[in-house]
């Protein structure tokens, strides 16, 4: 039995082929995301030894919260005089937030890998960093540049250069070049190191992050941590490997999240690998239903033919997995040049191969082609001998009453899941679980309903085709519809790539739809000038005030983001001038009034506070500010929007100048003066733009569009990934139709002889495959419609809350997918038309 | 001696009679070296219009070859095969699958109707394949004669092996082909039912004016044609006019059956 088993597979090289390509597919995809990521770990993992070498203890604060998150700066001279600490030097780091700019007057791209300034470390011990050429920032005006960042945006020792602060705008000489670490493996980044005083001045802060101490050989290492811990509150002290551990961990939280999307992306492909595998299996063993029962008559039992499919699929999955491990490497250096072609670069990473990696894939390839077998190996034992006597049967099949309920019963359970995971589920990973098995479960409930109604809906489809195609419009049509359970599942695998298509889609159309939205009904502003990492860094308030002095100017706005205390907790908060905001937005104020002089420090209310926290207008609410500073705020209105401000409070510019809260701005609003033009504002505002690179000015409009573009670039992301489902789907239609041209092999030539044209039989399998294809895509991007409504539903209204169906886009993704159909019946219709009419008739 | 004397008299061309379909030292060689096999060997033979002839022969013969070569469903490795007056040889093949389909009628033994198509689809195939509109009143002739009635709207798999071949003959007769060949079309078919298609073939011939050229290893088939034109290893080895079921049987068992 096994040598037969064996010699099955050897004499249908190309069908296996095709089987195994599924499964090689989906193994190269799981591969590869463990070795992207495996990759990834290994680099930080070096980054983040080299970030702490040489500091054996730090002393940082604990509490997070505005400058309690700094350590005053006399500490420093207390740890340094700790009897056994050899040496000890401030830490403090500003990220993205100075920005150099270069002779030719552009500044580093703040979308790219991070650009991160140090306080230069006078202490060799503690310094990460080794000057190559030139000499270290000594004083203010002055900086280094990591060699690789200088050397690729082009900074010269030597020369002098604008620099963009959350203060305002300066200017500094790059006085030397530096080394990270030994062999400065900076993953991209752009690190800068500043005289530490000139660095704090220029965020605007006072203190430090952290102290850093190098002991002495001598030094008793737990009686240095409990002097120096004595010396303020609130302060922690760790050691190196706790340091570094953690380090790892912040970088790690990252890669996982690139290393959970991919491999999510792998499952797909896996889950769409099944149909097909499933699909090959069953229409195989279909046509195999003669040689089975021949083999039952001659004696074989049951149970030996369903171990004879079993070992099959165990040699076939066995195969794949090893292609597929090999295949993943490649497939890994691919998505790296991909993601870099899509604007999300990947660091440099060595390419890692662990035994994990091995071991999953292969459980992976090998446990998907057997489960797919399952069913095929007991519809094989089911064969009785007789049918080695009738002519063309199929095997067994479900019953079609079972087959509904099941369906119905998966499809159902699927949606509750659904359900679940959206509105009761809590924490990401529940909510993550609920969903795929959500998903999973309607997706297989709604390919084993299919089958009832691919026959009609191909019969539709296919209507147009019978009058314009003539008789291989009609055929094709006919053979679309004579095997629905094959179709149905040929087509899921189509379906299940496209309904997430149709689903980001439908979602980023929503988002989109909301944007827009807004924009129209609550925003009067013209221009906004918002920091080009999208609001990640504060500029200066010398920009708003350039704003402000400028002719072609009405009312100019500033929003800016701090932490506060309401009842011992932190929460966020925002800063805005009450009045200008007023006139520039309609906050959707449904309680009180957005402006009242009456009232010495208002506080406005989001509407989702006030109901958690049972506030009304009137109340008067405890603030602590993150200067430590307190007030009274009393509530004056109780805003709905939540996309201006997703804040929960609001306070006045004037209240939070006088407690000393967040001095930058974030963003602002700008209404022109009567009777100026756009052009005229344009010009107006280009000085400012000049001066301040890091801010786009742009009318409210112009960021609304650039707000949508960059939706649709996140989901091309997404589709990207997704394509590699369809192309297994696709890949998927071609052996199915390869499958059945095989079976039908006397049928066409029938045709042949009666006088089909060559052309007209290919045209007849092709526009077959194109029904299929159309079949799933409408299948498909009707449940996209369907999961993106509920993700719609799920998402926070301030992210979109209105469904707005992209119908364009959807029709045409259908169209594309009709299409793509044709394209993969390529091979088979080539082959069915090659077929010698003489071997078809009389074979 | 003498019955090879009357065969090569009657096998010479007749000028007096249109042939719908004729062969002249046909030739067909398959494989080459040690392997090759002659299955035709320079065979002369015409089918006359409006009549039925059996092609006979034992297994091997070259009689199904013949036939293929004939119908334009093969080539042959030198000779020529004239249908009316186009030689098939000079047909490139998209020329020669119009041909089959616009001037030539096919029956089979076996799996001679597509399982999608409903009987009278399969019935106007050829002219759908082609764009053409049947001759309604030719076709309500046709479908009359076979008598399939309310059955008409059937797939395949819902009609009996002789209602199939009905159908497959119905088919070969719709689009009044000059020519049409039969490969064993009762093979699979119990003598009775047998019995009325070869009756309805004839009948075609007789009522119709259809020429049909049928291969058999059948005696009583063969009996229902007109000539009966025997082959034997590649070769012409003898014809009949007018045959019975014993005649032809008497003449296969001197061809060594």
């Amino acid at each position: 039995m096994l040598r037969l088993t064996l010699k099955n597979l050897a004499a249908n090289r190309i069908r296996l082929a095709m089987t195994t390509f599924a499964v090689i597919l989906a193994v190269a995809f799981v591969v590869s995301s463990f070795v992207l990521t495996d990759g990834l770990r290994s680099s930080f993992g070096d980054l983040s030894q080299d970030i702490v070498a040489g500091t054996d203890l730090e002393l940082r604060p604990v509490e997070e919260f505005g400058e309690a998150g700094l350590l005053p700066e006399p500490v420093l001279d207390d740890v340094a005089a700790i009897d056994g600490v050899a040496a000890a030097a401030p830490v403090y780091v500003a990220e993205n937030s100075i920005r150099p700019i270069n002779s030719e007057g552009q500044e580093i791209s703040s979308s790219g890998p991070p650009q991160i300034s140090f306080g230069w470390v006078d202490d060799a011990r503690l310094n990460t960093f080794t000057v190559v050429e030139g000499e270290p920032p000594a004083s203010a005006g002055e900086f280094s540049m990591d060699l690789d960042a200088a050397a690729s945006h082009g900074f010269a020792v030597g020369e002098t250069y604008n620099i963009v602060t959350p203060t305002g705008r300066t200017e500094a000489t790059l006085t030397g070049l530096t080394r990270f670490g030994e062999n400065n493996d900076t993953l991209g980044a752009t690190l800068m190191q500043f005289n530490l005083a000139d660095l704090q001045a220029m965020v605007g802060e006072e203190g430090y992050d952290s102290i850093a101490v190098a002991l002495t050989s001598d030094a008793d290492k737990a009686a240095v941590e409990a002097a120096m811990l004595a010396i303020s509150p609130a302060t922690e002290v760790v050691d190196q490997a706790t340091l570094e551990s953690e380090q790892r961990a912040s970088f790690n939280e990252g890669i996982d999240i690139i290393g959970n999307i991919l491999l999510g992306f792998a499952g797909i492909s896996l889950f769409v690998s099944t149909f097909i595998i499933y699909n090959t299996f069953s229409i195989v063993l279909g046509q195999r239903t003669r040689e089975l029962a021949l083999l039952r008559t001659v004696g074989a039992d049951p149970v030996q033919l369903r171990r004879s499919v079993r070992i099959e699929a165990l040699m076939i999955g066995i195969v794949a997995s090893a292609v597929g491990i090999i295949a993943g490497i490649g497939v890994a250096l691919g998505l790296r040049e991909l993601f870099g072609l899509l604007g999300a670069e990947l660091p440099e990473s060595p390419i890692v191969i662990s035994l994990r990696t091995v071991l999953v894939a292969a459980a992976v390839g090998i446990g998907v082609t057997l489960i797919s077998a399952v069913g095929p190996a007991r519809k094989a034992a089911k064969v009785s001998p007789i049918a080695a006597l009738r002519d063309g049967v199929d095997a067994g099949a479900v019953s079609g009453r079972l087959r509904m309920l099941l369906g119905s019963l998966l499809s159902i359970v699927g949606l509750g899941a659904g359900a679940v995971g959206l509105f009761v589920a809590s924490g990401t990973a529940n909510i993550i679980l609920m969903l795929a098995v959500g998903s999973i479960s309607v997706f297989v409930g709604v390919t084993m309903l299919s089958p009832v109604v691919a026959t009609p809906l191909t019969g539709l489809m296919g209507w147009p085709l019978r009058s314009t195609m003539g008789m291989s419009g009609q055929l094709a049509q006919q053979n679309a519809g004579r095997n629905p359970q094959r179709t149905a599942t040929t087509a899921a695998a189509l379906m299940i790539g496209l309904a997430l298509v149709a689903m980001t889609f439908t979602v980023g159309e929503s988002v989109k739809a909301q944007l827009r939205s807004t924009l129209e009904s609550s925003v009067k502003a013209d221009y906004l000038a918002i920091d080009d990492s999208g609001g990640g860094s504060p500029f200066p308030t010398e920009v708003k005030d350039r704003f402000v002095a400028s002719s072609a100017t009405d009312v100019v706005t500033s929003f800016r983001y701090d932490d506060v205390m309401v009842d011992g907790e932190i929460r966020d908060a925002l800063g805005t001038d009450f009045a200008a905001t007023d006139v520039l937005f309609d906050l959707g104020i449904d309680q009180g009034v957005g402006v009242d002089p009456t009232v010495e420090h208002p506080l406005m209310v989001s509407d989702e506070e006030a109901l958690a926290s049972g506030i009304e207008v009137g109340d008067v609410v405890a603030m602590t500010f993150a200067s430590g500073e307190a007030r009274d705020m009393t509530v004056i209105a109780i805003y709905t929007d939540d996309i201006v401000a997703e804040e929960p409070f609001m306070v006045d510019l004037h209240t939070w100048n006088e407690v000393g809260a967040a001095p930058t701005d974030m963003w602002l609003a700008i209404a022109l003066a009567e009777g100026v033009t756009g052009d005229q504002a344009d010009a107006a505002f280009a000085p400012i733009g000049t001066d301040f690179p890091q801010v786009e000015i742009s009318t409210a409009n112009a960021y609304v569009e650039r707000a949508a573009a960059s939706i649709d670039q996140a989901l091309a992301t997404v589709n990207v990934m997704v394509a590699l489902a369809v192309i297994i789907a696709l890949i998927g239609i071609a052996n199915t139709l390869a499958l059945s041209v095989f079976e039908r092999t006397r049928e066409l030539g029938l045709l042949r002889a009666v006088g089909m044209t060559r052309r007209q039989l290919r045209r007849m399998v092709r526009l077959e495959a194109a029904l299929v294809a159309l079949f799933g895509a409408i299948l498909g991007v009707g449940l996209g419609v369907l999961f993106g409504w509920a993700a719609v539903v799920a998402l926070p209204a301030s992210v979109t809350s209105t469904l707005s169906v992209p119908v364009t886009r959807i029709l045409v993704l259908v169209g594309v997918a009709g299409a793509a159909g044709l394209v993969a019946a390529f091979g088979p219709a080539r082959r069915a038309s090659k077929l010698n009419v003489l071997d078809a008739i009389s074979g | 001696m003498v019955q090879q004397m009357t065969v090569l008299m009657e096998t010479k061309p007749q000028p007096m009679v249109a042939a719908a379909a004729a062969a002249s030292g046909a030739t067909k060689i398959y494989g080459s070296g040690d392997t090759e096999v002659t299955a035709l060997a320079n065979v002369d033979v015409r089918f006359d219009v409006g009549r039925m002839t059996a092609i006979m022969g034992p297994s091997g013969s070259g009689k199904s070859t013949l036939m293929q070569c004939m119908a334009g469903l093969d080539r042959l490795s030198s000779g020529q095969v004239h249908i009316g007056g186009t030689d098939l040889s000079s047909l490139n093949e998209r020329e020669l699958t119009r041909l089959r389909r616009d001037r030539v009628g096919f029956i089979f033994q076996a799996f001679n109707l597509i399982p999608t198509l409903s009987a009278i689809e399969n019935i106007t195939l050829p002219m759908d394949l082609a764009g053409t509109k049947p001759d309604q009143q030719w076709l309500d002739h046709v479908i009359g004669t076979v008598g399939l009635g309310d059955r008409l709207r059937h797939r395949p798999s819902e009609l009996s092996g002789g209602q199939q071949q009905r159908v497959a003959v119905a088919r070969a007769l719709a689009s009044q082909p000059e020519i049409i060949f039969a490969d064993e079309p009762t093979g699979n078919l119990d003598s009775r039912t047998g019995g009325e298609i070869l009756a309805f073939m004839a009948s075609a011939v007789v009522d119709l004016g259809q020429t049909i050229v049928m291969v058999t290893h059948d005696p009583v088939a063969a009996s229902y044609a007109d000539r009966v034109v025997f082959l034997a290893d590649g070769r012409i080895a003898g014809e009949i006019n007018n045959p019975t079921a014993d005649s032809v049987l008497d003449r296969m068992r001197g061809l060594g059956d």
